[in-house]
């Protein structure tokens, strides 16, 4: 086996050799005859300096990698950038764009237990702001897939929906017609918004999500978009949940409406 | 190699050819690093190149067929809760619960994308030729804040005929956009998704004409 084997291997090594060398030695004699009478009328050393000036060729040549090199770092270093910029650009929270728009109350950052409360508490409630912001609410949640009520709903399903991620627009009582068809705009077939006039407020609007607000006097306040774009569905307190199948009447809350299940021990 | 061997010159041009040498060993070493450089980019942008951007049409569909689908969710809910007819009942729980799952879907992923659950763009912007096909914030096939308030009053075959008739439409709409988003994109998450919805829905076209014509015959 061990015998066998490398013999046969070792004869067509030398063979290669060769076929090589036996390759080799006809060109190198062939060209000496023809060639150097045509290109090189100088003769004896024109035919073994042929090979040399390739070689000074490639001295100068070196550039071209050197370029080629050059280009792709700079490519590499444009694809680094852009990545570094889009990834900081995409993980831009929506809490530090809602930051960037001047006016806006951040009540999260207060940490008031009265705000910050998420529990289930049955009947009327009162709250810290006006119109609130968060805090204890009913079972029920106030229909907000869009909905524009005419009359003021309950603050305590208003909060509820809040908790839901929706944009809450409340606007004076007594809001000009074409001053509410401006927010009407803004609301109407917008899931996780709603929108609703507002008894006593201070200003003709006040935009809030949970734990945030935007007081102002201009319908057409830029920031009231900014605001809505930056924090809907994004506030939400409870990811997943809807706003529809909640309460669509307008009103102060009833004894009547709530359905009696799990309700929350007095505390 | 035997032939430059045998050949006279290489001895004479053997000092150039090792300057030769280091001038590539240098480029080597700089192609080398730039290489390194390039693939470790690559792989630091690779995910994010993968992934639809905020502007995509992949990112307009799953936005805009969530709200489409709340809107389904909430008319099933209705009719789920007040229709005496066990056809329509069933219907109804399967549309809320498809639908409500499918926006799950859909919001994950844009979450896995780095994207926000809404866009800034006016609803149906990643589809050309959109323009009129929304009125009043509605997409196509979505029913009017007058045809809703209808709804939850109706009672009985009424009901039943409405929340039929209203969610043919929808449906229609549906896949409609879902055809499109098919057709636009080259997401193997948005066309599967798109496709199952096309699907399922075109079943259910035909479910509710026969539930429609017994609304309307009884």
């Amino acid at each position: 086996m061990s015998m066998s084997t490398p013999g046969p291997e070792r004869v067509p090594s030398t063979v290669k050799v060769g076929k090589t060398t036996g390759q080799g030695k006809p060109p190198a004699g062939k060209p000496a005859g023809n060639r150097p009478a045509g290109n090189r009328p100088t003769g004896k050393g024109g035919k073994g300096r042929k090979p040399v000036t390739p070689v000074k060729v490639s001295g100068g040549r070196n550039w071209g990698p050197i370029a080629v090199a050059g280009l792709v770092v700079l490519i590499a270093a444009g694809i680094i950038g852009y990545g570094v910029y889009a990834s900081v650009q995409g993980s831009r929270d929506w809490t530090e764009k809602v930051a960037d728009i001047q006016g806006i109350v951040n009540y999260r950052a207060q940490k008031n237990a009265q705000i910050d409360d998420r529990t289930h508490k049955n009947g009327a409630l009162t709250y810290v702001t006006s119109p609130p912001v968060g805090g204890a609410h009913n079972q029920t949640w106030q229909n907000c897939m869009g909905d524009v009520y005419s009359e003021p709903i309950a603050n305590e399903y208003a909060v509820h929906s809040l908790e839901h991620g929706a944009v809450w627009v409340a606007y004076k009582q007594g809001l000009a017609a074409d001053q509410v068809d401006a927010l009407k705009k803004k609301v109407e077939g917008k899931d996780y918004m709603f929108m609703s006039p507002y008894a006593g407020l201070d200003k003709n609007v006040s935009v809030q999500v949970w734990g945030y607000q935007l007081k102002t006097d201009d319908v057409n306040d830029k920031r009231i978009d900014d605001f809505i774009k930056a924090a809907r569905v994004k506030a939400s307190m409870e990811p997943g949940a809807a706003c529809s199948s909640g309460n669509t009447n307008t009103g102060p809350v009833t004894g009547g409406t709530s359905n009696g299940a799990s309700m929350d021990s007095p505390s | 190699m035997t032939s430059d061997v045998t050949s006279p010159d290489a001895g004479s041009a053997s000092g150039e050819a090792a300057a030769r040498q280091h001038r590539f060993g240098y480029a080597a070493v700089a192609l080398l690093l730039a290489g390194i450089v390039l693939g470790a980019a690559i792989g630091l942008v690779v995910p994010r190149l993968r992934t639809p951007g905020d502007d995509s049409v992949e990112a307009g569909f799953l936005r805009d067929m969530s709200s489409h689908h709340a809107q389904a969710v909430e008319m099933a809910m209705v009719a789920h809760a007040a229709s005496d007819t066990p056809g329509v009942v069933t219907l109804a729980a399967d549309v809320a619960t498809t639908q409500q799952a499918q926006i799950g879907y859909m919001q994950a992923w844009l979450r896995d994308w780095d994207l926000s659950p809404t866009g800034s763009e006016e609803p149906m912007a990643w589809m050309p030729d959109s323009a009129g096909a929304v009125v009043n914030g509605l997409m196509p096939g979505m029913a009017t804040p007058e045809q809703l308030a209808e709804l939850r009053k109706a009672t009985g075959k009424d009901l039943d005929t409405r929340f039929l008739t209203l969610m043919r439409a929808h449906h229609l709409g549906g896949i409609h956009m879902a055809q499109e988003a098919e057709r636009l994109s080259g997401n193997e998450k948005v066309d599967w998704i798109a496709d199952s919805m096309i699907a399922a829905q075109q079943g259910e076209i035909q479910l509710i004409d026969d539930l429609l014509k017994q609304a309307q015959a009884g």
